[in-house]
């Protein structure tokens, strides 16, 4: 290594993942294999492309009424869509439930704060009467986020102040907000402006009865969850904070803000969900996301997010989302027993999330027998 | 010699980033009271651990009255009559003290606890210790020497053979240190076997008849105490004269006031301390465990809000009431327990070298990867990282865990440095390289406050010492006046 002092040639010492022979520079399509092999979505990526394989194998196909060619049951434009739409809502909340458990907490809110938040822009849009679609969009889209962020703070602030484990303060928050949601609607189903619906279904170019806006926020969040938990100072201090909170601390780090930054955060993308949803299915109710919350958490952990924090990824959470989706789609396209769905998804939690902790432990006995 | 109680053979043991045992071999005659010692970081207590069935070993093993044994667990271990007497102590502080004594056999009738017989067997035991403890106290409520005296009735009362007691005297005070002097010298009466982990050189010369050193893992000598001078067992223990061992002393001149606290004091843990570092300056801070140096640092760093008194930096008063408040008034801090307190392990070299400052790589929160990567890199070369700046910190050496700690400051480019133990657990070649740094540092206008319990780092790199004793500073030494033996006196109070 250098000697002490600033060294002229720091640009030519940065760390590199790999060597590579400098005479032949790779290819891209080479290095886009390399990079796909030491991803850390592997796994869950070849996971869904079995499962996906094995459905489409088994699926059988049927003739399609409108241009007479055959149709597998599964691997057709209308099922993915279809499940993109019902994996959106999962994924989109997955992404703020990842914020939570690598910092250390968890958030069982969320399913609560997208039914306030979606009963709550119904019931504002219904008193304000009919606006142009533009004003109607930012209303509803402003009334979701707005309550939304209330209810992140208000789990924020009472795991900062109260000292409690989040644990129990969103589980009584999930109880509060939906009791809200409740007493607020009379547990009446409000129907939104048709002009909403319209943006949520908008076809984008795409045939009749093919929706693809909630495909599209789905990967918008999970797009910038990655970058956000990449690329900014905040995401690199949430990694920290769950990590080793004493640690940060020491550092120098404001822990109760990051804290208190992503309960904020897990509840925008509840908002955000209720948005598309109430948008999507045209009505909201005081029962809508009943038990996502917990969806959202086996997304995130299916994904890889260490409940013991400092550890998940954005781009996981919605692939775990994914594979959720897909399995309940599995039930369905092979008309097994719906009555199995929770005892199959279940089971493929556990599986999963102990296959992820085999790998890692693994990992670190090589690295032990490497020193 | 007799036919050993214990035998070591071959033990090699390996911890992620880094080997603690390599190859020890010795032998531990029976009834005797057998010190191991070492530097920190030499090995002694995954040693320790390994005889007491915490810990497996890798490659070889233990032999216990020439019968091989692999201990899957402590209970495995506890059955083959060793037990262990250690600070992280393996209690159930929710329960009583007899439903803790007597948990694997509670007395029962007709399935339900018989909780006289339970009390009259915890009795038992304790009287093996002489012990004056209530049986029906729940353990969270007793004093660490209490659980001590807990935790050998408890082995006694197993019918160990074989204690293992890891460094028991590290918070006990005078008196209670004491007590379980007579209470080994009692069970050695009895013809218990006893292992002695400590790196005090007075106990082990007091208590033990033979001592094994421990040096970066592998076997030194084991010998009989008798004969053996301490000067002749730290040359062991160090693995080379005291005089090159540590580096030579620039002497910087003393530049202007980084910082001065007057009347600085935190109820139980240290009163009325008032000092200045200045630049060029290396501070030692000496005093025995629990002298307070490490809560004034803490303090100083804000992480104390129980503080009193004035603190200066720069000569302007400073409001120290968070580690932002330190660090932002240039402040750097390398705590005591690196793992727990100095890096998030989960993150990679890097990523903690630039923690606190990443903000400073940022525009709009957006980190600018390029400049982080640069400066992470520039830090890593003037600390002699020996390792990739992108491999997670759990994967590194003490010595490199140090070096990405101190890194991160000097990425802050802290001006006034508080080292609290720094080379501890770190093998010899890096601490040399530490050192080297430290002096550096302060040759180049750095501030220093240095926190050691190893005496002869600081005589080497302080400028001058001060010395702590039960939370108050009892007295400063001059680089010219410091000798270890001056250290000590003032240290045990010894006028």
């Amino acid at each position: 290594m250098f000697p002490l002092g600033a060294d002229p040639r720091a640009d030519l010492i940065l760390p590199r993942h790999h060597v590579t022979d400098p005479t032949s520079p790779p290819t891209l399509a080479q290095r886009a294999w390399r990079a796909a092999l030491r991803s850390p979505q592997l796994g869950l990526l070849l996971v869904l492309f079995v499962l996906a394989t094995a459905l489409t194998l088994a699926a059988g196909s049927h003739v399609d009424p409108q241009s007479g060619r055959m149709i597998n049951n599964f691997l057709n434009q209308y099922t993915l869509i279809q499940m993109a739409t019902d994996a959106s809502a999962f994924a989109i909340m997955g992404v703020g439930a990842t914020l939570v458990i690598i910092a250390g907490g968890i958030d069982l809110s969320v399913g609560a704060i997208y039914a306030l938040a979606g009963v709550v822009m119904a019931m504002v849009l219904r008193a304000a009467g009919p606006l142009p679609p533009g004003l109607t969009l930012v209303l509803g889209l402003g009334t979701c986020l707005a309550v939304s962020l209330l209810a992140g703070l208000a789990n924020g602030t009472m795991v900062i102040g109260l000292g409690v484990h989040p644990f129990i303060i969103t589980l009584g928050t999930m109880w509060i907000l939906r009791g809200i949601a409740f007493v607020v609607s009379r547990a009446e189903s409000i129907l939104v402006p048709a002009s909403l619906t319209a943006v949520a279904k908008a076809p984008l170019g795409l045939g009749t009865a093919l929706y693809p806006v909630p495909l599209l926020g789905m990967l918008a969040v999970t797009a910038a969850g990655g970058i956000y938990l990449s690329r900014t100072v905040m995401g690199r201090h949430v990694f920290a904070v769950g990590g080793n909170a004493e640690a940060s601390r020491f550092s120098g780090l404001n822990v109760p803000r990051i804290t208190l930054g992503v309960f904020v955060l897990s509840g925008l993308t509840a908002g955000f969900a209720a948005f598309l949803g109430a948008a999507f299915y045209g009505s909201a109710t005081s029962s809508d996301a009943n038990g996502y919350e917990l969806y959202v958490i086996a997304s995130a952990v299916v994904g890889g997010a260490s409940l013991s924090g400092g550890k998940g990824s954005a781009i996981s959470a919605m692939l775990g989302a994914v594979l959720i989706v897909t399995m309940r789609q599995a039930i369905r396209t092979l008309h097994l027993d719906q009555n199995y769905e929770w005892i199959i998804i279940g089971t493929a939690l556990i599986i999963a999330v102990v296959l992820d902790q085999r790998g890692a432990k693994l990992l670190t006995e090589r690295l032990a027998r490497d020193a | 010699m007799p036919e050993p109680r214990v035998r070591f053979r071959g033990v090699t043991k390996r911890f992620p980033g880094m080997v603690a045992l390599r190859d020890v071999s010795f032998d531990v005659a029976p009834g005797s009271c057998h010190a191991i010692c070492g530097e920190n970081g030499a090995g002694k207590s995954t040693l320790g651990r390994i005889l007491a069935g915490v810990h497996r070993a890798d490659e070889g093993g233990v032999e216990i009255d020439g019968a091989v044994v692999r201990f899957a667990s402590p209970r495995d271990a506890l059955a083959a009559g060793v037990a262990m007497v250690h600070q992280e102590l393996a209690f159930c502080d929710n329960l009583t003290v007899a439903d803790n004594l007597c948990l694997g056999r509670l007395p029962r009738r007709f399935g339900i606890i018989d909780e006289r017989a339970l009390r009259q067997c915890a009795l038992d035991l304790l009287a093996t210790t002489g012990a004056q403890i209530d049986p029906s106290r729940l353990m969270g409520t007793l004093s660490v020497a209490e659980q001590q005296l807990v935790q050998i009735a408890a082995a006694v009362g197993e019918g160990a053979r074989v204690i293992i007691f890891d460094e028991p005297t590290s918070s006990l005070g005078d008196a209670e240190a004491e007590r379980l002097y007579a209470l080994m010298r009692a069970l050695r009466g009895r013809g218990v076997t006893q292992l002695y982990v400590s790196h005090r050189m007075p106990e082990i010369f007091a208590l033990c008849d033979t001592v094994t050193v421990l040096r970066d893992g592998q076997h030194v000598a084991t010998q009989p105490v008798q004969g053996l001078t301490e000067a002749a067992l730290v040359r062991q223990m160090i693995g080379r004269e005291l005089g090159d061992y540590l580096p030579t002393h620039t002497a910087a001149p003393r530049g202007d006031e980084r910082l001065r606290v007057e009347r600085f004091s935190s109820p139980g843990r240290f009163e009325d301390v008032s000092f200045a570092v200045h630049a060029g300056e290396v501070v030692g801070l000496a005093g025995l465990v629990g002298a307070g140096r490490s809560e004034i640092a803490r303090a100083l760093f804000g992480l104390d809000p129980s503080v009193t008194g004035d603190v200066f930096v720069r000569r302007t008063r400073a409001v120290l009431a968070s580690p932002r408040d330190a660090l932002r008034l240039g402040m750097g801090f390398v705590p005591e327990d690196r793992k727990k307190q100095g890096l998030v392990l989960g993150l990679c070299a890097r990523e903690n070298a630039t923690l606190p400052t990443l903000s400073r790589f940022a525009r709009g929160g957006w980190v600018n990867r390029r400049a982080e990567h640069a400066a992470a890199a520039s830090s890593f070369s003037r600390v002699a990282l020996r390792a990739g700046g992108e491999s997670a910190a759990s994967s590194l050496s003490g010595g490199n865990q140090q070096k990405v700690v101190l890194a991160k400051w000097l990425t802050a480019d802290s001006e006034l440095l508080i080292l609290d133990e720094p080379t501890r657990g770190v093998d010899v070649g890096a601490k040399a390289e530490l050192h080297a740094w430290i002096d550096q540092r302060a040759a180049a206008g750095a501030a220093i406050l240095l926190i050691s319990s190893e005496l002869p780092e600081l005589l080497a790199l302080a400028s001058r010492i001060l010395v702590l004793r039960e939370g108050r500073l009892r007295g400063e030494l001059s680089r010219t006046q410091a000798s270890q033996d001056a250290l000590l006196r003032l240290m045990a109070g010894l006028g």
